[in-house]
């Protein structure tokens, strides 16, 4: 039995008299690509948004690698290991790609300010061990040549692609993907089922929400369902497509990319 | 520090601080309305507040009515009342709208960031303040007696006089007329409806430039007419009476809540009392120190303030 | 400014990235040495009326550089609005004023002392004041640089309304002595301060520190995200802010001899925060630009001193409206490669 990366127990998140998410439960296990699907409004990125310490839970709680992270702040758990994309692209514009990789590398290392301005040992290792790490996530994800370039510049896709590289800059030991493939065409579609599974033979586990199965059904080893805060399946994905209730609340609708 | 004052003339400071309440409680609704639509603090709508009190002064030196004069009859000073609440309202609304549209509209279409709405709105409320210590050459402007300020009658400390009651009166009477308004017409209907969520409403067809535009319009009338108020009370203005007034009023509907109508009454009768009661057992001069303190604790402690709701909206 | 054919900063930049090391440096002391000489420079054209161009290159050239500088640290880098910075100049000031009359310590600790004491001042703000959104951050930083000003005024151990007269000036360095008479060594003094003060904040801004204050304008929320620690360097950006605001009051003090509440009104600090804005939000050249842009040319051009403030503003509302990044953007060379 593989182990859980992430595990979310019992979570509930009210807003006043809107309960978003009700008493759900859902892991990541190590070496694990993991999909959440549901239609709009299920509560899918208030998950993202739960985990990484952005809304506090009403009740319930989750942990990473078994280490309880209610109650942390975000840039605590990030530190952590738990890193996310955007289902809006989120990009630092007015910085270069490198720069938005190497912010998230710096999330990485301790050195403060005094260290920064009088060129302390550790802050010069920081700021090359940053560089290299951002240079060589560029070159992972296919984007070295966009280095020097400014992220608000970059073709749609790349910006993806450089949101991701960022998240990966903090060394996630669960990367949380938001609606990737929005906007893509087929073909870049497959490459980015290719860049996934190759995020996660690097050794991260990925948790990705998306509405384009076609895209969810090659890449996930598991599929879980959130239909109105409640999860109502969670299994392979040919056991999900088949499950009765999870295309009465959804998949009734024609694999049409929104 | 000296509790005798306040314990001696507490019925006065009590009604006083009332009626304070009330004028900066027009002031404040100006903030809350366009807070309520633009999530912007209208940082200029003290220099709306100013201007009506400039028109005012101005109705009278068209008028012809000296600082010397003796107090008008009660039909005269009716009708010139009057005369002067209008034109000073249409003045500031009218100047409040001119400024949503120079100040504030463009970057409001652009979506432009917070910080830049801020730093125009800055802008504005500097260079009107400017332009008109400009124009009354730094000099404290001298409002005429307008109405005999005998008192009516006595009521413990306090003295009760008709200024005082006017005050009362005439805010009590734009309170209904705005609850009308905002809860009853179709303008009201379309600030509601922005103000909880723009999007939607556009979607439902409400024209967001126009209940914008409008929203400033009603704001910058209150202002207007509680300026009127403010110069029969105070008979006294100058270019940078918004200031003061308008920190006063800022403080007060965020004391009530943002955003939130009753609030601004709430906070605004609330913050005059502590002003007068404050001013009684400190002095004076540090009363702007304590009504900045005031709104630095609340914006710390609570800064949804008394009765504003818990804005959770998502932003990721 | 990039449709024009002929692109002054590009030009400059694209000299400056192939210049080699010893290039720069030769340029970098012409610079400086032109700087220092200014004071020596007696040509009508740039002299000002009523108030020598030396007295002018100290205040306020210099002390708006210097100011706008560390306020761009606050404002122009990390995106968070002071209105309240005349604070910091004010406690700087008064530090030199209290410690100056009424001890003997010597003159470049008090300078610390100032710059400590303004940075206390900022940390006491930002702890609490930094959790807030933008608007009421911006309206707490305004009730804080009035708050001073009021118990300046209302403090008689501290002078009161009418101040503290008498304030010594500094000892004298290298053999140059400071004295009511000559404005200069103020000048080279402060002008020596603000390349310290270049020199720190450039250094920050090419690090960690830098690409922190960037990601929390562009967007703190996603900052966070990223493992950014959004509070701490918000909070470092106010405290420095204060230090460098502190420093230039301190020596303003030193020179002008006798501080009122008066010169610390809010007025000051909207005029550097156009400096910031106009000059170029978060471009630190940009903002030197817009201090001496906005320093000089009410001095030069002397009927627009009374009009200033109103012009100041006015500026601001076009200036948000026309040109959102400032007169020189802090818009970064981009570097574009072909795919192998």
């Amino acid at each position: 039995m593989t182990r859980k990366i992430l595990e979310v127990n019992n979570l509930t998140i009210k807003f006043g008299g809107v309960t978003a998410l009700n008493g759900v439960n859902l892991h990541v296990s190590e070496g694990e690509i993991a999909a959440l699907i549901g239609p709009n409004g299920a509560g899918k990125t208030t998950i993202f948004n739960a985990v990484t310490g952005y809304y506090s839970p009403t009740s319930g709680n989750f942990l990473l690698e078994d280490k309880n992270l209610v109650g942390l702040r975000p840039h605590a758990i990030a530190r952590l290991g738990l890193s996310r994309t955007f289902q809006n692209i989120r990009l630092f514009g007015d910085m270069t790609a490198l720069e938005n990789v190497s912010t998230a590398a710096d999330g990485l290392n301790k050195s403060g300010l005094i260290g920064s301005l009088f060129g302390s040992p550790r802050s010069r290792r920081d700021e090359f061990n940053s560089r290299k790490k951002a240079e060589e996530l560029l070159q992972f994800i296919g984007l070295e040549y966009r280095a020097g370039q400014l992220a608000r510049n970059l073709p749609y896709g790349d910006q993806r692609r450089l949101e991701i590289a960022r998240a990966l800059a903090l060394n996630p030991k669960v990367l949380l993907l938001d609606e990737p493939a929005a906007g893509f065409n087929p073909q870049e579609k497959f490459e980015l089922g290719q860049l996934i599974r190759k995020i996660r033979d690097a050794g991260h586990a990925v948790l990705l929400i998306e509405h384009d199965m076609s895209l969810v059904m090659d890449v996930s080893d598991r599929v879980m369902v959130l239909d109105f805060g409640n999860k109502i399946a969670d299994g392979k994905p040919r056991e999900i497509q088949a499950d009765q209730r999870v295309i009465d609340a959804y998949l009734g609708v024609a694999d049409n990319d929104s | 520090m000296d509790f005798s004052i306040l314990a001696s003339e507490f019925a006065s400071l009590t009604f006083d601080g009332i009626v304070v309440g009330a004028i900066y409680a027009l002031v404040a609704l100006g903030y809350t309305l366009v807070y309520g639509v633009l999530r912007l603090i209208n940082f200029a709508h003290s220099e709306i507040f100013m201007i009506g009190t400039m028109t005012c002064y101005g109705v009278t030196l068209a008028l012809g009515i000296s600082t010397s004069a003796d107090p008008l009859t009660l039909t005269s000073f009716s009708l010139v009342f009057l005369l002067i609440v209008l034109t000073a309202s249409l003045a500031s609304g009218a100047s409040a709208v001119v400024l949503e549209f120079v100040a504030y509209r463009r970057l409001r279409l652009m979506r432009a960031s917070r910080l830049s709405s801020l730093i125009s709105a800055i802008g504005a409320s500097f260079f009107l303040t400017e332009l008109f210590r400009i124009l009354t050459e730094s000099r404290n402007i001298a409002f005429p007696r307008l109405v005999d300020k005998e008192p009516l009658f006595v009521f413990s400390s306090a003295y009760i006089t008709f200024d005082k009651l006017l005050v009362l009166i005439g805010a009590a009477v734009l309170f209904f007329l705005l609850n009308r308004v905002i809860n009853h017409s179709k303008l009201g209907l379309g600030i509601r409806a922005v103000s909880q969520d723009e999007t939607t409403a556009v979607l439902m067809g409400v024209n967001v430039s126009k209940v914008v535009s409008l929203t400033f319009l009603v704001g910058g009338f209150l202002a207007g007419a509680g300026s009127a108020f403010y110069m029969v009370f105070y008979e006294t203005t100058k270019a940078n009476v918004g200031f003061l007034v308008g920190i006063s009023a800022f403080t007060a509907a965020v004391l009530g809540g943002i955003g939130n109508v009753r609030g601004a009454l709430l906070g605004s009768f609330t913050l005059g009392l502590i002003q007068q009661y404050s001013s009684a057992v400190l002095g004076y001069n540090w009363r702007d120190v304590v009504t900045f303190v005031i709104l630095v604790l609340v914006l710390l402690v609570k800064p949804t303030g008394l009765l504003g709701e818990a804005l959770q909206r998502a932003r990721v | 400014m990039s449709n024009f054919v002929f692109n002054p900063r590009d030009r400059f930049g694209d000299w400056w990235d192939q210049a080699t090391i010893l290039q720069r440096s030769i340029f970098r002391v012409i610079v400086v040495g032109v700087l220092f000489a200014l004071p020596l420079i007696n040509n009508p054209i740039i002299d000002t009326p009523e108030t020598s161009f030396e007295s002018v290159l100290f205040y306020p050239l210099v002390m708006f550089a210097i100011m706008a500088v560390g306020l761009n640290v606050v404002v122009g880098k990390s995106g968070i609005l002071d209105l309240g910075y005349v604070a910091f100049f004010a406690i700087g000031a008064y530090t030199q004023a209290i410690f100056g009359l009424y001890t003997n310590l010597n003159f470049w600790l008090v300078l610390l002392l100032g710059m400590g004491f303004a940075m206390l001042a900022g940390t006491l703000l930002g702890v609490p004041a930094l959790r807030l959104r933008g608007d009421y951050l911006a309206i707490i930083t305004l009730g804080f640089g009035e708050i001073v000003r009021i118990i300046a005024v209302n403090t008689e151990a501290i002078g009161g309304a009418a101040g503290l007269t008498g304030i010594p000036s500094p000892p004298p360095i290298f053999g140059v002595e400071f004295s009511v008479e000559d404005v200069r060594p103020y000048y080279w003094l402060s002008l020596t301060i603000l390349l310290i003060f270049l020199w720190g904040i450039i250094r920050l801004s090419h690090r960690k520190p830098g690409r922190a204050w960037e990601a929390i304008r562009e967007d703190e929320d996603v900052a966070a995200f990223m493992g950014v620690q959004t509070f701490k360097y918000k909070l470092w950006a106010f405290v420095i802010g204060g230090a460098i605001g502190g420093a230039a009051g301190v020596i303003y003090a030193s020179q002008i001899l006798s501080i009122e509440p008066k010169m610390f009104e809010l007025n000051l600090s909207i005029m550097i925060l156009a400096c910031v804005v106009f000059g170029g939000m978060g471009n630190i050249w940009g903002v030197i630009f817009g201090a001496v842009l906005l320093g000089y040319l009410p001095e030069k051009l002397r009927f627009l001193t009374d009009y200033r403030i109103l012009i100041f503003g006015l500026l601001m509302v076009v200036m948000m409206n026309l040109r959102p990044n400032g007169l020189i953007p802090r818009k970064k060379r981009e570097v574009i490669l072909e795919k192998s």
